[in-house]
């Protein structure tokens, strides 16, 4: 694929930034220098997949599709063990 | 309230997001509860004592995994196939993800590509129309928990975390604040009916989101559109849409930009105000949920429940309509409940026997009506009762309607009839009975009255034949009163007409 | 009390039996090891010990034991048999770390279905195995709670991310152990280890109270000495969970009579076709392991199985789908973790400002592979990538499952190295990601695939030398024919 070389160019410490705070991770900036070129080569690495010929191909999510859906009667079943007291955050504005 | 106050080079474009809460007994992917005990008016599971019904599924514990509940699947599809939509054969669970207290997993198992339900449609009556609303889908969900806002920080409670829901998107096919409300009310009788939601928008079962925007008249365009949100009554939804289509006529008119944003409904000043800009759209990463095996519906699952679906809103206002003469406006009270329309059919059936002609039906069918919509009515919110735990039944209806069509009673004394029978149960006829409630139709014994007040009132007797008509009336009241209120009025004016003329 | 007589399940039955032992003599022994060896100061396996729940077992079985006279081995197969815990398996009331900091304080509230079978079976579980942090790695190097050590050169690490459980078994820690397996976690150590490793198909054992870290790839299996003993911790926890929708509807492993059915005569043998993919040959391979794999393939030929060369042709894209599909799944699995129910709060979040704040000081806590991982994975789940990158690796991965099917109609086995090397150095790799991934390409398409697969000694290990695992595969839900297969390797003694 032409551009993805130039994909993976993308992957700067902005992007880094960007996806951590997607997953609301705090990085050091010593993480994030060193990181962000280990990201890179990870996504450089993957990019061989883009050579593969997948048209017509289904996504496999489930190594045991097609099967049963597995369904729960609809009964009520008290777990009595778990605290319960409230959460606690800071402020929800 | 005129909702077609828009002016006429701009047209508003409305779609609606319904998130209705399942009627099951357990939550979509554990076994807590997901409702409590007392139908339509029971509190809500969230109102109960602060995550006292949850469980390590239900509030995102490691190494737990959900496990779908058969009933909501099939209330999903009964809610489908009762709005027209496709019942997909295979349709997929999705993690939708994004960090909020109230979202124990950090994401929400929901349905992105291939949901339950697809392409169906609701008709709805307006005042000027009937017309098609499409539904382009039907998805199921899980409920998230709340967010108690105490100051300074906030508290989570999870009791709500992971109740069944569907949502319901339409395609943005309505054009007025009416139309938005008359779908809202349509689909709230679908989901009621089917017994597969409770319908309380006060306690959070029945949820509405509205999409708005507006554009010039003919534009194949739309605009950029608000989200309204937080609004539980269809009347405030009416009223925020209303505002929203007018502030952003007035937005684009003075050459502003309509910002994509969610607003809330300030009922006090019938305002919308802005909650956030949703400017930055967020993105939920949505993946297929490797826990869950998609789900696959065969033909033969829903051909085993389509019998469950009951005569539904439409269905009978047409009927109450066309075979009974209802209004449109009667035929809608009745129908706003299941109970309600169903015990309004069941006095109907039991009168069908006694009024054979069909014209004596509508009359009889039209006085039930009004029994149910006016005195019952008035009793049941008086006492805060629901239906079924009065003592009142259709034959009680039915009973009065012929009673009072045959004048064996008088409406007044009817109406006493019903206030015995709504507080013991007993049938009219023994109420009747009791309570001396026949009206005296007897000519002969009432001929003997008549003469007493003619002979005793002979001023009001000249002006009658002079041509004062009014003062019939007052003759019939001293009737009335000899009889001690008993006396059939109309035929006692009969009567009195015939002496005198 | 003979240690060398505890090395199995049936030699610890025999000393039951025998009166040699009683299960109270036995457990007590086993903690002794655990604590003499097992904990900070020694190999750093054991992150928990419960020694009152144990002990209270123990006698409780001792009790029924008298009662009985025999062990009812029939009825209750692991009757006092002391395991221990990967610790990314929930145990009601046992602190549970997955070998991360964010759990420090974590009591779990339940108890996994995989541990519940196996204690209803009369284990005794001594204690939670230190791992990987969320089974992220393959050297146990990743742990919040350091390194796990080689249970015979203490200088190189155990392999991952089941490292604790693999050291505690070949150190005789513990007979037998639950490890997890999502690209090689299990089999990786065993090999590395010198013991037997099975990841069972996917879906064969419940994954309800393994704290996920690739859902579509996740797997229990048992860790231990013989296959005989794997194959009885298999039989006991394998099986449908109705709690688990991605558990498989079909009946619990019959492993341990079909060893009695493991193949023996010339024309068993011969009826046995054993397919070398030619992709795992070309290089990469060190000469030891290429060795020993190539004489354990003579040894199957000399019995009369036929070695039949097979292709994978996809097998190069095998790792790269891996770490596409097991981050985005992770990165997840792992947005629970937030500090508002459970797990570690730490003061300065208690203090945050705002709640974005609140998340981001929580969530420092993760080691740093693991943030790798999540921020791969919400990168390859995220608009405007997700389709090139995660689904792609999907549909590729579909192409790896089929590769498999076709050549099952060739072959009943597949037979390969578990990793290129044996146990290298502590601190040898742990600076350069992308080479420890590819540690992992012989075991990760069996979990693409899902489909059952054990490392066994190769046998050719010395004093002087490591040990090295042969890997098996075989197709979907056929542990039975597996088992028997890797028994029969297992007998023949050491390689020539």
């Amino acid at each position: 694929m032409a551009d993805s070389k130039a994909e993976v160019q993308k992957i700067d410490e902005t992007l880094t930034l960007r996806v951590a705070d997607l997953a609301r991770l705090e990085l050091s900036e010593d993480e994030v220098r060193t990181f962000t070129p280990q990201l890179r080569d990870v996504i450089g690495y993957v990019e061989q997949l883009q050579e593969v010929d997948v048209s017509g191909v289904e996504p496999l999510t489930h190594p045991l599709e097609p099967g049963d859906s597995a369904l729960r009667e609809d009964r009520v079943e008290i777990f009595a063990d778990l605290s319960t007291e409230g959460y606690r955050v800071p402020q929800i504005l | 309230m005129n909702t077609m106050n828009i002016q006429n080079d701009f047209e508003a474009v409305i779609g609606l997001e319904v998130h209705a809460q399942l009627a099951t007994d357990s939550k979509i992917f554990c076994a807590c509860r997901a409702r409590l005990p007392g139908g339509p008016a029971a509190e809500s599971v969230a109102d109960v004592a602060v995550n006292s019904n949850t469980c390590p599924v239900c509030s995102g514990h490691p190494g737990t995994l959900p496990v779908l509940n058969r009933k909501a699947v099939e209330f999903a599809m009964l809610a489908g196939l009762a709005t027209n939509c496709r019942i997909n054969p295979r349709s997929v669970f999705a993690r939708k993800s994004y960090f909020y207290p109230d979202l124990p997993k950090g994401y929400q198992i929901s349905q992105y590509d291939q949901p339950i339900c697809e392409a169906g449609w609701l008709e709805i009556n307006t005042a000027s129309a009937r017309k098609r609303i499409r539904i382009d889908r039907i998805h199921m969900e899980e409920d998230a928990g709340k967010n108690i806002h105490l100051s300074g920080f906030s508290v989570v409670n999870l009791n709500r975390a992971g109740v069944p829901l569907i949502e319901i998107v339409s395609a943005p096919d309505m054009r007025t604040a009416e139309e938005a409300g008359a779908y809202l009310r349509a689909l709230h009788g679908v989901v009621t009916y089917l017994g597969i939601c409770d319908g309380n928008m006060q306690e959070g079962n029945f949820r509405c989101d509205a999409n708005v925007s507006v554009m010039p008249r003919g534009s194949k365009e739309f605009g950029t559109r608000a989200e309204i949100k937080n609004v539980n009554s269809f009347r405030f939804i009416e009223k925020a849409i209303d505002f929203e289509i007018r502030r952003q006529i007035e937005v684009l008119r003075a050459g502003g930009r309509v910002i994509q944003e969610t607003r809330g409904y300030d009922s006090a000043r019938n305002v919308t105000v802005s909650l956030r800009s949703k400017e930055e759209a967020q993105d939920y990463r949505y993946f297929p949920d490797p826990d869950l095996i998609p789900l696959r519906i065969e033909d033969s699952w829903i051909a085993s429940i389509r019998p469950r679906i009951p005569e539904l809103p439409a269905r009978k206002f047409e009927r109450f309509v066309s075979e009974f003469g209802l209004s449109q406006y009667d035929a809608e009270v009745l129908l706003a409940s299941r109970a309600i329309a169903e015990f309004y059919e069941e006095s109907v059936k039991i009168l069908k026997a006694a009024f054979p002609d069909p014209s004596d039906l509508r009359a009889a069918a039209k006085a039930a009506a009004n029994w149910t919509t006016g005195e019952l009515m008035r009793l049941l919110n008086e006492e805060g009762r629901e239906l079924s735990a009065s003592k009142v039944t259709p034959a009680h209806i039915a009973d009065l309607v012929r009673l009072a069509q045959s004048r064996v009673v008088s409406s007044t004394g009817a109406k006493q009839a019903l206030g015995v029978a709504w507080k013991t149960g007993e049938s009219v006829e023994t109420i009747v009975e009791r309570e001396g409630l026949r009206q005296v139709s007897d000519t002969a014994a009432l001929e003997v009255s008549i003469d007493k007040v003619i002979a005793g009132f002979p001023a009001q007797v000249a002006e009658y034949k002079a041509g004062k008509e009014k003062v019939i009336g007052f003759l019939v009241g001293q009737v009335m009163k000899q009889s001690g209120g008993k006396a059939n009025p109309s035929l006692v004016q009969e009567l009195l007409k015939k002496k005198l003329s | 009390m003979d240690a060398d007589k505890l090395q199995t399940i049936r030699a610890i039955h025999d000393s039951f039996d025998k009166k040699q032992a009683s299960v109270v003599e036995v457990t007590r022994h086993f903690l002794d090891s655990v604590k003499k060896k097992g904990g900070k100061d020694g190999l750093n396996a054991f992150l928990t010990v419960c020694e009152n729940r144990v002990l209270e077992r123990a006698e409780a079985a001792d009790q029924i034991l008298r009662a009985e006279g025999k062990v009812p081995r029939d009825r209750v197969p692991l009757f006092g048999i002391p395991l221990g815990i990967k610790d990314n398996l929930t145990m009601d009331g046992v602190r549970t770390t997955c070998g991360s900091k964010m759990l420090d304080n974590y009591v779990a509230p339940y108890t996994a279905t995989c541990v519940e079978r196996l204690e209803s079976a009369g284990a005794l579980c001594l204690g939670k195995l230190n791992m990987d942090e969320f089974a992220m790695g393959g050297s146990n190097e990743n742990s919040a709670y350091g390194p796990v050590l080689h249970p015979t050169q203490p200088e190189r690490v155990p392999g991952g991310s089941s490292g604790g459980s693999a050291a505690a078994v070949r150190a005789g820690l513990c007979v037998a152990a639950l490890g997890t397996d999502t690209g090689g976690s299990i089999r990786l150590p065993a090999s590395y280890c010198g013991i037997v490793g099975l990841k069972p198909t996917y879906g064969r054992v419940s994954r309800y109270g393994l704290v996920a870290f690739a859902s579509s790839l996740d797997q229990v299996g048992p860790m231990a000495r013989t296959v005989e003993d794997a194959a009885i911790l298999f039989d006991v926890m394998s099986g449908h969970d109705p709690r688990d929708a991605t558990s498989a509807t079909v009946p619990k492993g019959a492993c341990r009579e079909a060893l009695r059915k493991a193949p023996e005569t010339q024309a068993e043998w011969n009826g046995i076709r054993i397919g070398v993919p030619k992709e795992y040959f070309v290089g990469g391979l060190s000469a030891e392991v290429e060795k020993s794999i190539q004489s354990s393939l003579r040894w199957f030929e000399s019995k009369g199985a036929r070695v039949i060369p097979i292709s994978l042709p996809h097998t190069q894209y095998a790792v790269a789908v891996y770490y596409l599909v097991a981050v985005s799944e992770a990165s997840s699995n792992l947005a629970r973790f937030d500090g508002v129910r459970y797990g570690v709060r730490p003061a300065e979040a208690e203090n945050a400002d705002d709640l974005a704040a609140f998340y981001r000081k929580v969530r420092a806590h993760f080691g740093p592979e693991v943030k790798r991982r999540i921020i791969l994975g919400t990168f390859a789940l995220s608009s405007g990538y997700s389709e090139a990158y995660y689904r792609r690796a999907c549909q590729v991965r579909r192409l790896i499952k089929q590769d498999f099917a076709t050549a099952f109609e060739k072959v009943d086995f597949i037979a390969g190295p578990v990793s290129p090397t044996t146990a290298f150095k502590i601190g040898e790799r742990i600076s350069d990601p992308l080479q420890m991934y590819l540690n992992d390409i012989f075991t990760i398409p069996a979990n693409l695939a899902g489909l059952p697969a054990i490392s066994i000694p190769s046998g050719t290990e010395t004093p002087d030398s490591l040990p090295i695992g042969l890997h098996l595969i075989a197709p979907p839900f056929q542990e039975e024919r597996l088992l028997s297969l890797a028994h029969a390797f297992e007998k023949r003694g050491a390689a020539p």
